[in-house]
């Protein structure tokens, strides 16, 4: 029988390289995790999300009971007990669409500010579009550190009914 | 005189058995997570109750094909393709009663669905007419490339949802939105699809490994997976951006949009090129006598894929964050295809001509020493123009004008069957036989038998 003469190393080590240049560049993912999500920020606290209501922009007050689901024409906002966070928490809240777009936001302000203003956080419907954009919304509340948001406090989600 | 057995047949694991294992981890993974994912999480019960069995029976119509396809006796042929039949047909139906779940027929309509699906079809078919003629030398059955496109765009596919949706409620909606969240995201996608792509692309090796020959045919059935997987993540895309802004009357500027960056600029530079370098990895190994070599450059295949695919993902959130002009956007957006996924689309390509260029010199030598033998299944002036990819096409042209369909089919089959022999003696040379593509001496009397019958029937 024939010795093989077709070499397949260099194959072989090129795999090999891949597979290395792979394993720095998931290292280096992992590493700008660890910037962007630093361990020991846990406080352990929750944020609550009193609801979700409707909201009249003009006079900047809710205008009715609270709810899961919206017309596309409808604006809402949700209301966060701040009262509850430390007074010197600096917190912020945001809205993002069924794109993970943002539209809305408060903060980062300290949490009894916010108390104090019994601020809400209106969802604002982007100049670019006549009504909000239909599917699952998403409020987050976030603590932040140094001026960077370091921990996630709470969620909440509703949804932006498609027209009939 | 034949040559002798070749060492380390007998301690090879059985494929089939190896093949049956691995479907049996994958749907016991997926039990779990689904699982899981009902009782904490939004995946719809009817994806999960018609889902899983629609992957299990899908998967076990493509084991019983291709081994129906590949019995050399055609003794269980009949029967294994009866069960593929019944199995696929019962896996279709329950797969296309949860395909709304990932393609947002509900949202977009059935019409606009199909729609985006038909604008996908011939991107795809480009993409694997380019995969399968860059295999110049001995090139794959359409009907399996078809095969391991359709369990990209079934069985992978339908893997992912529950694994992602599962890692998005333990990690990623418990990390702050913005560059940690996306960096979750991104791990999820890679690791996931990845994963789910390449155990689709081993079960075609363990159970066709006879079509399976080196690294060639590796990047060929990868970047078949990919396509497939891509075609179902498009209409997935484009769907969902039409269902959201429809509303708005941009819904088919989205879709269009989605289709352009998926199936024009991303087809090559994506899912295709992850996926290939995961079947590099499996083709190279084919040809590896060390089980600890193989399972290192199959590890290596999967880690490039995934950190590939995690790249991909990353820019998102490190380039595009904050980016609120348009042709900034559009800019970057290219950018991101020809700086993430270029350099690894090289790669792969530096992959394929490494691997054509050794298979062309040992089909070559081979074919040159069967000719040399005399026994008629190759004659000296025929080996150029095998090793021609070009003049193999043109006489079978020449055939076609000649005496029609039926001539060229023949001299096709002939010219197959050829290859086929040179790639069994390497196999056989680099102790890497195959039991299921037959003996050497079968090969050469099947040859001699198409030889015959083109004779007579020639024109």
């Amino acid at each position: 029988m024939n010795e093989p003469r077709e070499d397949l190393r260099p194959l072989y080590w090129t795999m090999l390289g891949l597979g290395l240049a792979g394993i720095v560049i998931l290292a280096l993912g992992f590493a700008t995790l660890l910037r962007f999500a630093p361990p020991g920020e846990r406080t352990d606290l929750r944020a609550h999300v009193v609801g979700v209501f409707p909201y009249d922009p003009a006079s900047g007050r809710v205008d009715g009971p609270p709810a899961t689901r919206f017309r596309r024409d409808q604006a809402f906002a949700a209301q966060v007990a701040w009262e509850q966070l430390p007074p010197s928490m600096v917190v912020a809240a945001r809205w993002y669409d069924s794109l993970d777009s943002e539209v809305g936001h408060v903060g980062p302000e300290p949490a009894t500010d916010l108390a104090r203003h019994e601020t809400l956080i209106p969802v604002r419907t982007p100049p670019e579009f006549h009504a909000n954009l239909p599917g699952s919304y998403t409020l987050v509340v976030v603590r932040y550190s140094r001026g960077e948001p370091v921990e996630l406090l709470g969620t909440h989600h509703v949804v932006v009914l498609r027209d009939q | 005189m034949s040559p002798p057995a070749p060492h380390g047949l007998l301690r090879r694991p059985n494929r089939y058995g190896l093949a049956a294992l691995l479907s049996v981890a994958i749907l016991a993974a997926l039990v779990v997570s689904s699982i899981a994912s009902l009782a904490i999480g939004p995946v719809p019960l009817r994806a999960t109750a018609f889902g899983l069995p629609a992957v299990a029976f899908v998967m076990g119509a493509t084991v019983f094909f291709l081994r129906g396809l590949r019995d050399p006796e055609g003794t269980m042929r009949v029967r294994d393709m009866t069960r593929a039949g019944v199995l696929l047909l019962a896996g279709i139906f329950l797969w296309l009663t949860v395909l709304d779940v990932y393609t947002f027929t509900r949202g977009a309509g059935p019409g606009v669905a199909a729609a985006c699906a038909a604008a996908c079809i011939p991107t795809t078919a480009f993409g694997l007419l380019v995969v399968r003629r860059l295999d110049r030398n001995e090139k794959e059955p359409w009907l399996l490339v078809l095969v391991a496109t359709a369990s990209g765009a079934i069985v992978s596919t339908s893997l992912v949802i529950w694994g992602e949706t599962l890692w998005d409620l333990i990690f990623t909606a418990n990390l702050v939105p913005g560059p940690a969240a996306d960096a979750s995201t991104a791990y999820s996608a890679g690791i996931f699809e990845e994963l789910a792509k390449g155990a689709a692309v081993l079960l075609l090796y363990l159970v066709m490994r006879d079509e399976f020959d080196d690294v060639v045919d590796g990047i060929v059935y990868g970047a078949a997976v990919g396509f497939g997987f891509n075609f179902m993540e498009s209409i997935s895309y484009m769907t969902h951006l039409y269902a959201v802004l429809a509303p708005e009357g941009m819904g088919a500027q989205a879709a269009v949009g989605q289709w352009y960056w998926r199936q024009v600029v991303g087809l090559f530079f994506g899912h295709a090129t992850y996926t290939a370098l995961i079947g590099a990895g499996i083709g190279v190994a084919r040809q590896l006598p060390g089980l600890r070599q193989r399972v290192v450059v199959v590890a290596s295949g999967f880690l490039v894929a995934i950190a590939a695919h995690f790249a991909w993902d990353a820019w998102q959130a490190l380039v595009l964050a904050g980016v609120t002009s348009a042709f900034a956007q559009v800019l970057l957006l290219h950018a991101r295809y020809l700086f993430m996924a270029g350099p690894f689309l090289a790669m792969v390509l530096l992959l394929l001509a490494m691997g054509l260029q050794i298979e062309g010199s040992a089909l070559t030598r081979h074919l040159q020493e069967e000719a040399a033998t005399g026994l008629g299944g190759v004659m000296p002036e025929e080996v150029p123009v095998l090793m021609s990819p070009r003049r193999r096409f043109r006489d079978r042209m020449a055939a076609l004008a000649g005496g029609g369909p039926g001539a060229y089919l023949r001299l096709s089959r002939l010219q197959a069957a050829q290859l086929d022999l040179a790639m069994e003696r390497w196999h056989r040379e680099r102790n890497e036989h195959d039991e299921r593509r037959g003996t050497e001496e079968a090969l050469r009397r099947r040859v001699l038998a198409l030889r015959t019958a083109e004779t007579r029937t020639g024109p």
